[in-house]
């Protein structure tokens, strides 16, 4: 059994794998690097799985966390492993958007499923999950609620300023001045899905694009990137896990090298 | 401790106490020192008068003070100089030349003499049209005058002779620091990144000529050894400079290898000649005329891009390390054109955007770390 375990800012997941590539355990922890995320991922994975921690032949750990997380045989960035689980789970994957709790990513893909090239945001929340969790906060409502309610808007409302500390600001002078909380939700997603399309544009967003990482989860966001990109997304079966399983699928393949 | 350990831990901690190392080299030598701000600066003319010319490249001083006179979106190199000065880190130097490349060292140049009273400025501009007849000899006007201000500093006139003997001083710098770059390749574990950067940094704060000749003993003492097995990536860096230690130790840690360099803080100041005919002062003229691939000085036929393909190819280089400089406008404005060229080129290439203070270093080491899985 080989496992793959990423851990991000805010959250951590776990995948176990066979040798022939099925998925036998699979476990997400809302709380990330520095927590015992980590540890209850892969212990609820292993339960999943039906197996002991003994019977994992190599593990590779993936994600902000990586560094210091020493359980593991070997670490590969979160780039890397989002490429490989991607391109395993939806093989005509050109582009991948990873959009996690406090980076973005674009990837670009070859036709053998290998990084070509790539941007991450700069140190800035701007467009990232953190960015939608303070709206979430001000808006009252629960991040998984965020995509729901912006389904209701009735008016386009633009958040102007990028910085997160700044619209959050600005949206609370707007909420104040009568905005009505399903617009501004909207224009969240919006502001999001600028920033993300800005940076994929430095490389190119070849077809088919792929979107990984927990805001994948979030539709109002795919759905907000889709007209601002003129393409169409597809959204990855649990799209948390894929950094997992990239992590997961580089186990497999270096015990097998070793062996 | 072999000798060549002896000679990269004498020079790495020069590059790592700068203030302390060049109050060493003021006492060994018995000469006044001249601060040089970023980029280029005569400093030909500064030996010629028996000075030390010491490179201020801003370091990892918080800032608090420069605030007062630099906005936020200046760079953090010039952010840092100007804190080191109000802080009076540069008390002890008989002068700072402040040449004007950019639009913060012109602000520089005109808040100095207020900030910082203390340290006497030697304001510079360099020609940007530096190839024509005109830009030439306006160069020499300004050394001229330059110049006069050492020779006041230092109390003695130069002569041609100095600045000749200097000249050549230098040129033996530059064919030195040419071929040390070369041999990075052989040596790369030996020479890793962080290493080769503090023994070219050391040359900053200390006399060129005791400089030169431990470069050229390290040499002959590496070339004794067999050459060892690179089997790391092969990296381009440009740039105004790569550092900080988080960056350069992460570079090592991916075995990411500095084949060759275009950083301005690096070879950008030993790659071109004087030339051979001509009075001194023409001859370094003549230099800045013929210097090209460097985003400060004006170059109409924007030979930049090509300038790291060929780079790329004599070194068999896997691929070219951007190091931008946060704020940095001249190196921004020029990232666009060699960037197309580059990717023309089907050169693989790195954007780090870097800052000399940075406090988490957490996302340049997952972009340099995905080059490398990726470039593999």
């Amino acid at each position: 059994m080989f496992l793959g375990i990423d851990i991000g800012s805010s959250s951590s997941k776990a995948v176990i794998i066979n040798a022939q590539l099925e998925i036998l355990g699979k476990a997400v922890f809302n709380t990330g690097a520095g927590t015992q995320g980590p540890e209850k991922a892969v212990g609820a994975a292993l339960r999943e799985a039906g197996i002991s921690g003994d019977e994992i032949k190599f593990s590779v750990v993936t994600g902000y966390g990586r560094m210091t997380y020493d359980k593991a045989d070997k670490q590969i960035t979160e780039i890397t492993c989002h490429a490989r689980g991607a391109a395993h789970m939806i093989p005509s994957a050109r582009t991948v958007i990873d959009i996690g709790g406090q980076d973005a990513k674009v990837i670009r893909l070859d036709k053998d499923g290998k990084v070509e090239n790539f941007v991450m945001n700069e140190k800035c929340a701007a467009g990232t999950g953190r960015f939608l969790e303070v709206m979430a906060r001000i808006l009252d409502c629960s991040i998984g609620n965020l995509s729901s309610l912006s389904e209701n808007a009735s008016e386009e409302i633009i958040i102007s300023n990028t910085c997160t500390v700044f619209a959050e600001s600005e949206v609370i002078s707007q909420l104040s001045s009568g905005a009505k909380r399903e617009n501004v939700a909207q224009g969240a997603h919006k502001s999001v899905a600028k920033r993300v399309a800005g940076l994929g544009s430095r490389i190119g967003l070849a077809p088919d694009v792929v979107m990984t990482g927990g805001v994948a989860l979030n539709k109002g966001v795919v759905a907000a990137l889709e007209k601002e990109i003129g393409q169409k997304i597809t959204v990855v079966e649990n799209p948390q896990i894929i950094g997992a399983i990239g992590a997961a699928l580089y186990a497999l393949e270096t015990a097998s090298k070793l062996s | 401790m072999n000798r060549i350990q002896e000679i990269i831990a004498e020079l790495v901690e020069t590059a790592n106490h700068p203030a302390k190392a060049v109050k060493a080299s003021m006492k060994e030598t018995g000469k006044k020192a001249v601060g040089c701000f970023p980029y280029y600066t005569p400093d030909e003319i500064i030996y010629a008068a028996g000075l030390l010319p010491v490179g201020l490249w801003g370091g990892q001083t918080d800032i608090k003070l420069a605030d007062k006179y630099l906005q936020s979106f200046c760079c953090s190199i010039m952010r840092i100089n100007v804190e080191q000065g109000l802080k009076g880190m540069y008390d002890f130097l008989s002068a700072v030349i402040i040449p004007a490349y950019c639009d913060t060292l012109k602000c520089i140049c005109d808040n100095w003499h207020v900030a910082v009273p203390q340290t006497y400025l030697i304001p510079m501009v360099y020609p940007q049209h530096r190839k024509i007849a005109a830009g030439v000899a306006y160069l020499i006007d300004e050394y001229k005058r330059v110049q006069k201000e050492l020779e006041t500093i230092a109390g003695k006139k130069i002569t041609e002779k100095d600045l000749e003997d200097s000249i050549v001083l230098y040129e033996d710098y530059r064919k030195t620091m040419r071929q040390f770059t070369a041999i990075v390749s052989k040596y790369s574990k030996t020479l890793n990144a962080k290493t080769r950067h503090l023994i070219i940094k050391a040359a900053y704060f200390m006399d060129k000529r005791l400089y030169t000749i431990k470069i050229k003993e390290l040499m002959e003492e590496l070339k004794k050894l067999p050459e060892e097995k690179l089997d790391g990536i092969k990296v381009v860096v440009t740039g105004i400079l790569a550092e900080t230690d988080a960056l350069l130790d992460a570079f090592v840690q991916n075995k990411i290898v500095f084949v060759a360099d275009d950083l301005a803080h690096e070879s950008r100041q030993f790659r071109t000649s004087v030339r051979s005919e001509g009075t001194a002062l023409e001859r370094l003229a003549y230099r800045i005329a013929d210097h090209d691939g460097c985003s400060l000085l004006y170059d109409e036929e924007k030979k930049h891009g090509q300038l790291l393909i060929d780079l790329v190819r004599e070194n068999h280089a896997d691929g070219v390390v951007v190091c931008m400089m946060k704020f940095c406008n001249p190196e921004e404005f020029d990232y666009p054109i060699y960037k197309k060229e580059l990717e023309a080129a089907g050169i693989p290439m790195l954007y780090l955007e870097i800052e000399q203070k940075m406090d988490s270093a957490e996302q340049i080491r997952t972009r340099i770390q995905s080059f490398a899985e990726m470039v593999k």
